[in-house]
């Protein structure tokens, strides 16, 4: 044994109230518990004020119906609340999805032109960008909404290909692929051939590792892919049996005892806890054994504890509901897989439905049959895209000028040509330093098509709009709004980051 | 010129080699600069020939017109009997056989020290990846750091990044080395370690214009030193004849700065 220390080293404790992890500890759980206090009371104070007001606070408008058109999406005759705003929803996410994928593209295009050799080119890019983002997204809407409304009026003849494709001031009618009874089998058949096509990928890449011949891996990959859609097209009934592997499920979820769930779901909060403390003791173990605790550590592995067991609580006591609710949605959700994919649905994957134009009353339309675009749809569209794609063209520009100088020389001088150092040295590094302000640019686009409201597109806030005014529930409506924005936003925040954190350049 | 004309033949052992590098009154502007006035000047197969001078004299723009990473405007350049033109398929021709090291070593920060290496092979010349990284682990062998094969750039020292570099470009089995000021972005500890790996390569016969301040290294390999001053090539020699008498005044006057 070693000697014992001089007098002095000794580690004498400090009394509590100066003992910087206790006070450390001890003032974060007062700030918590402060700060959840004053939420408390002033979510209290504000429901007896809007109470008091006879401000309706409920969400009881999901569920009659709201009796409201809307203008476009899959459901413009919804029955109920709900079902008003989901389609709403789906308006957004379309708008959103479609919008960045083409502003992308189109800010890459006029990025890149920006940095061209070509005067002209250069030149153009840069009145785009400096008009269009100074002018108001808002503007910009209207304009377009202005322009597509001075179209024809539409006719049984409008054209220009009639029962095929029209343009109107109604907006634009394709022809629409739609799902058929056979699709669900045919998807099984799809993904077994994406299975074969990774194979297939992963073959061609060692061959062409090993040889050094080019083998078009992605290339063949896409035709397995291809191949297998093909064949699923005429054999995908055969494949109606997964139906019942998903009948089971639910018929096995279903029959599964509420309490013992229960119990399952209160130890998973336990486990959870324990999970983690043993975890914790792990890190903290040298090779040697366990190492020293500090007080900091003693405190973290209460509070996990204490959270594991308030967890347990919570939902044996509080919240016994919530097994029911998992057996019900979960066999529910399987009884649905099982009726889509069961057997005895033989037909056709897809189907195409031509255009119609249909005259009910007074006025010619649109009838539901095509694949509608709202000149509103295309106002918002052109708007947010041409918008957010003038700003994705200076984050490409500068993300190209941020890789130095010496990577193209030195790609040069290896004797790579242009395109491939391009593509293996260029933009990988660019990539890295365009992915943020690209992910805040969706993000804006997303939120920004919430402008929509000014040329009656029915996205989620226009339809809430009506919604509210008709059953006047402000409150719950914008309190959806602002749930549904903000799970979009983490979302795409979320997948930004997946990427962000993938690319990162190892140093040190 | 001096005693010693550029065109002629230093060394004794380089006497029946073939011309190299051949460039002929090569002129470059950079607006109404002229950083290069007719530079001519040969440099056979298997020599080394070092370029020295003050800084602003041209040196590294003339070796970087020789791969065209810079466009002369008037004059002609040779490469191993390639006119470098604006033909393309001559440029790509030229780059492949000319190999280049660089003042800021210019590692590609994303891939890996072996993927830097195996880049062009694979990419370029075609090779199965396998064959490719056998060659480039024998190459950080030969610069003496084989354990970095898997690292990234950033996780090395200057002086490691810069062999990397040198195996990068070895990796294309050039004919031809050009160094920009391989060792000036170097912390003096690091000089030696890549300087000797220069040595190494000097010696095994492979054809090599430096440009440096590194006169010990001058001294030690060099077959001619060039020193240049102005954008013009003001005189060419052995390292003997440069460290005992140099003939022109600026000459002179730069060796006594740098000694």
């Amino acid at each position: 044994m070693a000697s014992n220390p001089p007098p002095s080293m000794h580690h004498e404790r400090p009394p509590l109230y100066r003992d910087v992890t206790v006070v450390k500890w001890v003032v974060q759980v007062i700030a918590l518990l402060m700060v959840l206090g004053t939420l408390w009371f002033l979510a209290g104070q504000a429901g007896d004020n809007l109470r008091a007001s006879n401000v309706p606070t409920d969400y009881d408008f999901l569920s009659v119906n709201p009796g409201i058109d809307l203008s476009s999406g899959i459901d413009t005759d919804p029955d109920t609340g709900g079902r008003a705003l989901w389609v709403g929803m789906v308006n957004t996410l379309r708008m959103a999805a479609a919008g960045i994928v083409v502003a992308t593209l189109f800010g890459l295009l006029v990025g890149l032109s920006r940095l061209s050799n070509n005067w002209l080119l250069r030149k153009l890019g840069s009145v785009y960008v400096e008009s269009l983002r100074n002018v108001p997204l808002l503007v910009q809407i209207l304009f377009y909404g202005a322009v597509f409304a001075s179209l024809d009026r539409v006719t049984k003849d409008v054209g220009p290909i009639n029962g095929w494709f029209h343009i109107s001031n109604k907006g634009l009618s394709m022809p629409r692929v739609h799902i058929a009874d056979g699709f669900y089998q045919w998807v099984v058949v799809l993904i077994i051939g994406l299975v074969f096509a990774n194979l297939m990928r992963k073959r061609r890449n060692a061959q062409q590792d090993a040889t050094g011949a080019e083998t078009y891996p992605l290339l063949s990959a896409f035709g397995v892919v291809v191949f297998f859609a093909i064949v699923g097209w005429f054999i995908h009934p055969i494949f109606g049996f997964i139906g019942n592997i998903f009948d089971g499920a639910a018929s096995a979820i279903s029959a599964l005892p509420e309490n013992v769930l229960q119990l399952l779901i209160a130890g998973g909060s336990l486990g959870a806890a324990a999970y983690w403390i043993r975890g914790f003791l792990n890190s903290r173990r040298t090779p040697a054994g366990l190492a020293r605790l500090t007080d900091d550590d003693y405190f973290r592995m209460i509070f996990a504890a204490a959270g594991g067991l308030l967890g347990a609580l919570f939902f044996l006591v509080l919240w016994p509901g919530l097994s029911s609710w998992f057996i019900n949605s979960g066999s529910d959700f399987f009884e649905v897989l099982g009726n889509k994919f069961g057997g005895g649905r033989s037909g056709r994957p897809v189907d195409v439905a031509l255009p119609e134009i249909v005259q009910s009353g007074k006025f010619p339309n649109y009838g539901p049959s095509g694949l509608n675009f709202s000149i509103g749809f295309a106002a918002v569209f052109f708007g947010v895209v041409f918008y957010t794609a003038a700003f994705i063209a200076e984050i490409v520009r500068g993300g190209i000028l941020a890789v130095p100088k010496g990577q193209t020389e030195a790609a040069a001088a290896l004797g790579l040509r242009r395109s491939t150092a391009l593509r293996r040295v260029i933009i990988p590094q660019a990539a890295r330093v365009m992915l943020p302000p690209l992910g805040n640019q969706y993000l804006n686009l997303t939120k920004n098509t919430s402008l929509a409201i000014a040329v009656g597109y029915s996205d989620i806030v226009q339809v809430g709009q009506t919604v509210y005014n008709q059953t006047g529930k402000t409150l719950p409506v914008v309190s959806i709004w602002m749930f549904f924005y903000l799970s979009c936003s983490l979302s795409i925040s979320v997948i930004v980051n997946f990427f962000n954190v993938r690319m990162r350049i190892v140093e040190r | 010129m001096s005693t010693d004309d550029a065109t002629t033949v230093a060394n004794d052992r380089l006497v029946d080699r073939e011309d190299m590098i051949v460039c002929v009154d090569v002129d470059k502007w950079y607006g109404d600069f002229q950083a290069l006035n007719g530079v001519t000047a040969t440099i056979k197969e298997g020599e080394v020939a070092v370029v020295c001078g003050p800084s602003g004299s041209g040196k590294s723009t003339w070796i970087r017109c020789i791969n065209r990473l810079e466009v002369h405007q008037a004059g002609d350049i040779f490469v191993d009997g390639i006119e470098l033109s604006n033909d393309l398929r001559n440029i790509e021709k030229i780059r492949s056989e000319v190999g280049m090291v660089f003042q800021q070593f210019n590692l590609f920060p994303h891939l890996t020290v072996l993927d830097n290496i195996t880049l062009a092979p694979i990419w370029v010349r075609k090779k199965p990846r396998a064959e490719a990284e056998t060659a480039a682990r024998a190459l950080l062998d030969r610069v003496g750091i084989p354990e970095q094969a898997e690292k990234f750039p950033g996780q090395l020292s200057g002086g490691q990044q810069q062999r990397v570099a040198i195996a990068r470009s070895l990796a294309m089995e050039p004919r031809v080395m050009l160094f920009d000021e391989p060792t000036s972005a170097l912390d003096p500890e690091m000089i030696k370690e890549v300087l000797d790996v220069m040595k190494e390569l000097a010696r095994s016969g492979i054809t090599m214009m430096v440009v440096t301040h590194e006169m010990g290294f001058a001294r030690e390999v060099a077959d001619r030193i060039i020193f240049m001053e102005g954008g013009e090539i003001v005189e060419v020699g052995t390292p003997e004849h440069f460290f005992t008498n140099p003939t022109e005044d600026r000459t002179k006057l730069f060796m006594s700065q740098i000694l």
